[in-house]
């Protein structure tokens, strides 16, 4: 027996040279890969790098042009009855019920009536949706259509499942639900195989690939990935934000001792090789140019400053030409851009946002968060006027009435959710008509969309059908035409979506750049990793602003500590300290348990390693972690549940 | 000043330059727009003529005189009635009626010719089989035409022959029928000028209504609604925008519409045909118009389409464009009385067959002009409501 041929009787799926090519494109360009049973393993990768069709390849709805595909040592194709397979598109049926769903599913895969009744039964008690059994499919909301899908691919009890993005729109408490879902079922011997934009959440895979150009460049535990960087992560917090940006910038080279510096909302992020000489000459440098050094941080890099670095190494980073703005609103920092005043909104009887106050100024960057249904999109509605509230002040762009006036509008830009372009136009048309419809100056039109095709990526390709470009790149598009007009106000639901993360750097270096010229920019998202790079943030739940602050100030006023755990069996400690826990309070990270606690840290770290050894287990490391703005944004929504405070579960 | 501001600003050429460059992608819109309409306009208008030929008719000549011979030739030369055999009884005439084998049957009295020497009116019995109540009618109508003839040839001594016209099933009940008409500006009684005329109407509100709900729901299908709406462009602008287009198309359909009209079915163009025109624009207008307030109460294309199903067949059948505007009841009228497809009809039947100019066609000009000016309004009122 060869090594390969060991290694795949072993593997739940084994990948060999796979090439597929579509006419001249060459999507996947001979990937290798193996998946051990009962492992989470993460592709990640930019738009376009052959995820979804070495997917196709493995849930056999598609032939490789070349090498072999197999799971369990039977080819892909003959594997079908052992895979689930689970689309970007929701796969359901809305106009049926969740059982009439699972049996669908259960009867396509001739599983006999009464076994589909009884293992319906138990992914849905297992995914804490028996409450909804009969409630219409198209009815449910979208974290729980991703576990209705979830349990009818399960139903058929295949031993591998594909997830080709599964989490793209869902808010970060049901992405929450889903991997602990996803991660119960890996320990109970399962082998998922997963595709995800968000690198959080690569974070939770037992291995992860970094494919690129349909190539794998690098592979390996989440833990050996940060390593491979050879750098430590340096938070940085000053007084004057661009101004240290712009000098460290000029330091910054892959060559150097900084290796890369990022902005966030009340700090900047340095990758740094050694951090005792890099924090030397930030000294010689900030301080004689009169800028502060308040505090400084050493950690681990992230995942995405990996990902950032190799995609950077392969030279993908994107290079667009400066803003070519000409109408700055530095005059205006300071004043109120966007003002609210107990704004409140009922539907019928429903009250879909109740008392929001809040205040924008120019030049700063806000960031709305919430689960779905918490009342953002309400919120942003009635805030950008669209929607008239039902109580309440509103004040925009300097104004208090005529807030639906063609001069307000003029004043704002706008990027909504998903849908702001037109798929039937080209690009160049597209363009074209929001510089003309806002009054661009025809002198300004050409250097303008100049800018936006290179911010884009996409130079010599005006003529192309918007239509046809990938969600990323049209969320691009859709950002530059939004600020073309150089707008004083800036609304932007989840502009980020979908958008991989070389590409999201360069958005939040342009809105940032935004803010630094007055603009006061509203902005939503579920990656609440990028949320940090907001000055300031608003936590909704069920219609209601429960938390506001910057983020540092919203994670240092979550009381409680986190801890990690690394233990020999991670699934069952989980299992046993859920059933002392509240269930938020505990989840696993790969290999690593979370645990989220109000007492104090030390001895909650003593208390739970006896807990889980004396139930026959072996703790082999015990620290306290750091908060994740997610873990605060979790504990925030757990709390308010427990308030009485209700989240929308339609 | 203001108009010119609004007609030539950059907003309302930038949303022109949008809605032709989707329409010019569009091309299933477009073809849908022109090669349809033409197709239905020949079908509808070769199938809803109400030309009746070739009717069986049975005789029963009790007379036997060259005279009443002659009468019955006359009849049977006509194309309208074929001769489909002598009886010698009326029962038994009735009984071949009402098994079908005859549409009519004509009984001579046996005093025939001798009543009209004595220069006395003198009853032909016409029996019909009314089960087809048109075509019974029609029937009737053609005998009589034979009959006036007839009598004409007769000469000037006063004598007439008269028909009575019996329904099938009341064969012992006797009417009289005199019938004297002058068929002015249609001598040739050429049915397929009414029915031309009545689906042209037709064809602009069906098409300009369709085709307006769907592509003013697209936006709100395709998501991309509220970015328009976030736009500076006022409601009034997006809509023109949206309305200019599918004007344009719509008008193309009408010349060519036009073009069959003459060409094809020979209707005479009496008058100035850009009176023709300018009422065409306006029911265009109003199509559109009905279009636009359908897309404002639906949410998808398909949800539009089948509202305008509901409307549609509502509108043609109150309008007097295939079947007699009189022939709808009472308490439609007043559907009637604002029926774009009903104004629009009397237009080109009137400033086509008989040349009407403005004098008289003012009243259905006005109704029209009124009628787009509502349901646009409505449409740009309810626009913005949309998302609440």
């Amino acid at each position: 027996m060869t090594a390969s041929a060991t290694e795949a009787a072993v593997s739940a799926i084994h990948i060999e040279d796979l090439w597929k090519r579509y006419g001249k494109v060459e999507a996947v360009r001979g990937i290798s890969l193996d998946v051990r049973p009962g492992e989470i393993f993460g592709l990640i990768g930019p738009d376009g790098a052959g995820k979804t069709s070495t997917f196709q390849v493995l849930a056999g709805v598609m032939e490789a042009t070349s090498g072999t595909a197999s799971i369990f040592g039977k080819p892909a194709r003959d594997a079908r009855s052992e895979t689930g397979y689970l689309t970007q598109v929701f796969s359901l049926y809305p106009d049926l019920t969740v059982l009439e769903n699972i049996r669908y599913m259960g009867d396509l895969r001739r599983v006999p009536p009464d076994e589909i009744t009884r293992r319906g039964q138990r992914y849905l008690r297992m995914f804490d949706m028996d409450r909804f059994e009969d409630r219409l499919a198209g009815r449910l909301s979208g974290g729980m259509k991703q576990k209705l899908a979830l349990a009818c691919a399960l139903v058929p009890e295949p031993r591998v499942l594909l997830l080709d993005e599964p989490t793209t729109g869902v808010d970060p408490v049901s992405r929450r639900e889903f991997w602990d879902t996803l991660a119960h079922l890996a320990a109970g011997g399962l082998t998922i195989l997963l595709a995800t934009p968000y690198l959080d959440e690569a974070e939770r895979c037992h291995r992860v690939a970094l494919i690129h150009q349909g190539l794998i460049q690098n592979t390996g535990t989440p833990a050996e990935l940060r390593a491979s960087l050879n750098s430590k992560r340096m938070e940085l917090h000053t007084s004057n934000l661009s101004g240290a940006e712009e000098i460290i910038n000029t330091l910054a080279g892959p060559d150097q001792e900084i290796v890369d510096v990022q902005r966030f909302g009340d700090r900047l992020d340095l990758i740094v090789r050694h951090p005792d000489a890099a924090e030397v000459i930030l000294r010689d440098t900030l301080i004689p140019a009169g800028l502060t050094i308040d505090d400084i941080r050493i950690d681990e890099p992230t995942l995405e400053n990996t990902f950032v670095a190799t995609l950077r190494n392969l030279g993908q980073e994107v290079h667009s030409e400066p803003f070519p703005g000409r109408h700055g609103h530095a005059e205006l920092k300071g004043q109120v851009a966007i003002g609210a005043t107990n704004l409140r909104k009922e539907f019928g009887a429903f009250t879909a946002v109740k008392d929001v106050s809040l205040d924008i100024k120019y030049g700063e960057i806000y960031g709305l968060l919430g689960a779905n249904g918490a009342g953002k999109t309400t919120t942003i509605k009635m805030l950008c006027g669209l929607l008239e509230p039902t109580f309440g002040k509103m004040q925009l762009a300097g104004k208090s009435g005529g807030l639906r006036s063609g001069s307000v509008r003029q004043r704002i830009g706008y990027m909504s959710q998903k849908f702001s372009l037109y798929n039937d136009m080209s690009i160049k048309e597209n363009l074209e008509f929001f510089a003309g419809v806002y009054g661009v100056p025809e002198e300004e039109r050409e250097e303008k969309m100049r800018w936006v095709l290179s911010f884009s990526g996409l130079e010599g390709k005006q003529d192309q059908l918007t239509g046809s470009l990938p969600q990323g790149w049209k969320q691009r598009v859709a950002f530059g035409a939004a600020i073309q007009h150089e707008p004083s106000i800036l609304f932007l639901d989840e502009p980020t979506s979908g958008v991989d993360p070389l590409a999201r750097r360069a958005f939040w270096t342009m809105i940032n750049r935004l803010a630094d010229a007055g603009t006061a920019i509203l902005v939503t998202t579920h990656y609440l990793e990028e949320a940090e790079q907001c000055n300031r943030l608003g936590f909704m739940v069920a219609g209601e602003l429960v938390t506001e602050g910057s983020p540092t100030a919203i994670k240092s006023a979550q009381g409680g500590h986190l801890l990690e755990f690394v233990v020999d069996q991670p699934q069952r400690a989980m299992e046993m300290l859920k059933t002392d826990e509240e269930r938020w309070r505990v989840s696993l990270f790969g290999d690593r348990l979370h645990v989220i606690t109000d007492d104090e840290a030390a001895a909650a770290i003593r208390a739970t390693t006896s807990r889980i050894e004396l139930a026959g287990m072996k703790v082999i490391t015990a620290r306290e972690g750091r908060f994740s703005l997610e873990d605060v944004f979790i504990s925030v929504v757990e709390k308010a549940r427990q308030q009485g405070k209700f989240v929308s579960e339609d | 000043m203001k108009l010119i501001q609004f007609l030539f600003g950059y907003r309302i050429r930038a949303l022109l330059k949008k809605e032709f460059a989707q329409i010019r992608r569009d091309r299933r819109l477009a073809m849908s727009l022109i090669l349809p309409p033409v197709l239905q306009l020949l079908l509808f208008s070769f199938v809803l003529n109400a030309t009746v030929s070739n009717l069986k008719l049975g005789i029963i000549d009790e007379s036997r005189t060259p005279e009443s011979r002659n009468l019955t030739s006359t009849l049977t030369e006509s194309k309208s009635f074929r001769m489909a055999g002598y009886y010698y009884s009326v029962d038994k005439m009735g009984d071949a009626i009402s098994k079908g084998e005859l549409d009519a049957g004509v009984v001579i009295p046996h005093d025939y010719t001798g009543e009209l020497e004595r220069g006395r009116p003198v009853t032909v019995q016409f029996l019909l089989n009314a089960m087809n109540a048109n075509t019974a009618a029609i029937a009737q109508g053609y005998a009589e035409g034979v009959i006036l003839t007839y009598n004409r040839t007769l000469g000037a001594q006063g004598i007439h022959a008269r028909f009575s016209q019996i329904a099938a099933p009341a064969l012992s009940r006797k009417g009289l029928a005199l019938m004297t008409s002058t068929y002015l500006y249609n001598p040739g009684l050429v049915g397929t000028w009414f029915v031309v005329t009545g689906i042209f109407g037709l064809l602009i509100i069906l098409n300009g209504s369709i085709v307006a709900a769907t592509s003013m729901v697209k936006e709100r299908e395709q998501g991309t609604i509220e970015q328009l709406l976030m736009c500076p462009a006022g409601t009034y602008e997006i809509i023109v925008a949206k309305i200019a287009p599918l004007f344009f198309l719509l008008f193309m359909m009408v010349l060519f519409a036009t073009a069959i009209i003459k060409f094809v079915f020979d209707v005479p163009f009496e008058g100035n045909i850009l009176i023709l025109f300018a009422g065409a624009a306006l029911c265009i207008l109003s199509g559109i118009g009905i279009g636009t307030v359908l897309a404002t109460f639906t949410h998808s294309a398909f949800q539009a389409q089948l509202t305008s199903f509901f409307v549609n067949p509502l509108l043609t059948t109150a309008s007097g464009a295939v079947t007699p505007a009189e022939a709808v009841p009472g308490w439609l009228q007043p559907l009637v009385r604002i029926n774009p497809i009903r104004h629009f009809s009397v237009i080109a039947r009137s400033s086509m067959i008989k040349g009407s100019g403005l004098e008289t066609l003012w009243p259905n000009f006005l109704v029209l002009s009124i009628f787009t000016v509502v349901m646009v309004s409505l449409s740009v009122w309810r626009f913005r409501k949309q998302l609440s």
